[in-house]
């Protein structure tokens, strides 16, 4: 058994190629069927920002996000989505956090039995992610310190 | 059920490896997209030593290590993966059912607009997952993903339906239980092209098949057990009302009163719940409101089995679930029923407001920066009839008041206030236990790589162990390192100090950590549900990373 994983899973890593968003369904801020692949329809780059109600430092990144937001936008073309792991017991609550913090701007998802985390392969939050324009990932990094920010603003200018 | 997994693993690893090499060669064509592999390993190992003052729980190794290894591999429509766990022992606390090397979860799946088929290990839920809820909480040491096969329609953003049948997991096991279910959502707003409304029915069903034990039958439980959901989902400018109802069908508990060998080893009872949650979010305000009634509604994968991962729905205590070190001392769990001794209580009647509010920028109370309020109160109560929705004894009741302010661009402040009053009996008397938590957390940017953050805490009461408090101080350096230290004191009564140190490091997609310290016994808590842990002393390391 051993022996047929890891043929596996070297079989599977040689064919592998750059990560990108695999496509799941989950809900939208209304609470409607959507699709993470249809966010690869609009070709501009992405911070996914994977957070949840009770992950202090995720809401404080998306925070620290939101309150430069409107300077980065002038530097460069780009959304930000903020994917909610909160289950079914706090997607209400995850809904009113997000009007009450003034994410306005961002694309709100709500991801409620965690299977877009799964398939991003988020076992930790905060866990935040840069996609270029390809849908192909080349920036992420897993917790929150302030000043962390930074880093993604620099990666988006730097993307072709 | 191990046989189970091992006679179907062969060929599930087959259609596999079968598939990537269809697709590899359609690849050939230049038609479909590369696939590509996604992973993430995660260990979380403790060192254990005695401590005579809290009476520390030492295991026999005193070591434990908990073990995650997840590899997934998508290729436009066809996705596969799998998960390692290994427990070397299992952490001081978490289900004894979690033991050694396992692979423990598989499958392929195949995915397009429309359809999907999954086939191996899945995680699903209906609803609000009060019927049916299966997934993964590596906190709790729970993963209860079905063994077996799903099949999902959509139909143009109007219907989607999900039919499953499969085995649950129960530790390093799927279970001999079998489950089969059909879930369906009309998107009525969609098919009658309203713009500014989204209303839709749903409705699920499921089917319990348990072998039963002689005592069961007995009992007269029959292998099948049926049950259903109804629900509505109402949203229109901002205002939002769901609703949904369920009929969980027959539970057996273990029955307190025998007095004779002829009386039944358990008493059947028909679960059922109903939830309500209505609100507004827009102009800066989020309202919500919840009110839950549930009776009788533990859904065991196993019967009798008391295992805190021995669950296959999901009942979440629906209140605020704090981090802060004093707010967490007494966590609420909802009642799902209980029947011990004398005491009966068929569940638990109750509900949350929760109010959060964005004073914008520019005005009066938000000031050149802006300041959030967060407020919620929660109160739940016994049921003091079965069958009834007449409230008994106060289980849990809490009204707390966020609120955060960026003064400066240095220098960001929260103030937390919870008034918190639980029920150490959970119910069986009225006697409850009250205390006044205030806490205070500020973070001071020095640069912008460096950071501080300061949590003071006071805990007030006149029950227990009386009065605690408690600091924390973390200093970060952006964007890799972060160390902090803390310390918890029962000064009102113990005199005990919970210290912890620890340090933190962040790079890309890997996270390392270390951490010393004294841990109470109390709640381990996770999305509302929370397992028992003793107290230890030691160091724990961890890191997670995935790509």
């Amino acid at each position: 058994m051993k022996r047929i994983l890891i043929v596996l899973t070297f079989g599977l890593m040689s064919v592998a190629a750059m990560a990108q968003i695999p496509s799941v369904n989950i809900e939208d801020h209304k609470g409607d069927a959507f699709n993470t692949s249809s966010l690869l329809e609009e070709k501009t780059p992405m911070i996914i920002s994977f957070w949840s109600t009770i992950c202090k430092p995720c809401i404080r990144e998306l925070d620290a996000i939101n309150d430069v937001l409107p300077d980065w936008l002038d530097e460069a073309d780009f959304r930000v989505v903020a994917v909610s792991t909160d289950d079914s017991r706090f997607t209400t609550k995850a809904r009113s956090l997000a009007e009450g913090h003034g994410w306005y701007d961002f694309i709100n998802l709500y991801d409620t039995n965690q299977e877009f985390m799964r398939a991003m392969s988020v076992s930790v939050t905060p866990q935040v992610f840069v996609v270029d324009g390809d849908g192909k990932i080349v920036y992420s990094h897993t917790g929150y310190v302030p000043g962390n920010e930074e880093e993604l603003i620099e990666v988006i200018k730097n993307l072709k | 059920m191990k046989s189970v997994l091992r006679s179907i693993v062969p060929a599930v690893i087959a259609g596999m490896a079968a598939s990537v090499a269809a697709h590899a060669a359609s690849d050939d064509n230049g038609k479909a997209a590369k696939g590509y592999l996604k992973g993430s390993f995660e260990t979380n190992t403790t060192w254990y030593h005695d401590d005579a003052r809290t009476n520390a729980s030492v295991p026999e190794e005193r070591w434990g290590s908990n073990n995650y290894m997840k590899l997934d591999y998508y290729r436009g429509k066809f996705s596969a993966g799998m998960q390692v766990e290994a427990y070397e022992p299992a952490l001081v606390g978490y289900p004894s059912e979690l033991e050694k090397i396992g692979l423990t979860n598989l499958y392929v799946g195949w995915k397009d607009e429309n359809f999907g088929i999954t086939a191996g290990s899945f995680y699903d839920q209906f609803g609000s997952g009060l019927l049916f809820r299966t997934w993964e909480d590596r906190a709790l040491g729970l993963n209860n993903a079905l063994f077996g096969a799903r099949f999902t329609y959509n139909y143009n953003d109007i219907v989607s339906f999900k039919a499953l049948w499969g085995m649950p997991r129960f530790g390093m096991e799927y279970s001999d239980t079998q489950v089969k279910g059909a879930d369906i959502s009309f998107a009525l707003s969609n098919l009658a092209g309203w713009n500014d409304v989204y209303l839709a029915i749903e409705g699920s069903a499921l089917d319990r098949y348990e072998h039963p034990s002689i005592d069961l039958e007995e009992s007269g439980a029959l292998p099948n057990n049926f049950g259903w959901s109804g629900r509505l989902n109402l949203e229109t400018s901002g205002f939002f009302f769901k609703g949904e109802y369920v009929d969980a069908g027959n539970k057996y508990y273990n029955n307190p009163f025998i007095q004779t060998s002829s009386d039944p080893a358990y008493l059947g009872k028909k679960g059922n719940a109903q939830l309500i949650e209505a609100g507004y979010n827009g102009h800066g305000l989020g309202l919500n409101v919840t009110a839950r009634r549930l009776e009788w509604m533990d859904s065991k994968i196993m019967t009798g089995n008391t295992s805190t991962s021995n669950m296959l729905n999901y009942v979440p205590a629906m209140c605020t679930q704090y981090t802060y070190l004093l707010t967490t001392l007494h966590p609420y769990t909802s009642r799902t029923g209980d029947l011990s001794g004398r005491f009966v209580n068929s569940g638990e009647i109750g509900g949350q407001v929760d109010v959060f509010y964005n004073f914008r920028r520019g005005t009066v109370l938000g000031g050149k920066r802006g300041t959030r309020l967060h407020a919620n109160f929660s109160t739940y109560y016994t049921l003091a009839e079965e069958g009834t929705a007449k409230a008994g004894n106060m289980l849990y009741r809490d009204l707390s008041v966020d609120l955060e302010k960026q003064w400066t661009k240095e220098f960001k402040m929260t103030l937390l206030y919870s008034m918190q009053e639980y029920n150490p009996s959970y119910g069986a008397n009225k006697s409850t236990y009250l205390s006044n938590i205030v806490v205070a957390d500020l973070l001071y940017k020095f640069t912008s790589k460096f950071s501080t953050r300061l949590e003071l805490q006071y805990l007030a009461t006149h029950e227990d162990q009386k009065d605690w408090m408690a600091a924390l101080l973390e200093i970060n350096f952006a964007p890799y390192w972060s160390i902090y230290g803390s310390d918890m004191i029962n000064h009102g009564d113990t005199g005990t100090h919970y210290y912890n140190i620890g340090v933190s490091y962040a790079r890309s997609r890997t996270r390392f950590s270390l951490a010393y310290g004294r841990y109470k016994a109390g709640y381990i808590c996770s999305g509302g549900v929370c397992r028992a842990i003793p107290a230890y002393t030691g160091a724990n390391f961890t890191i997670t990373t995935s790509f």
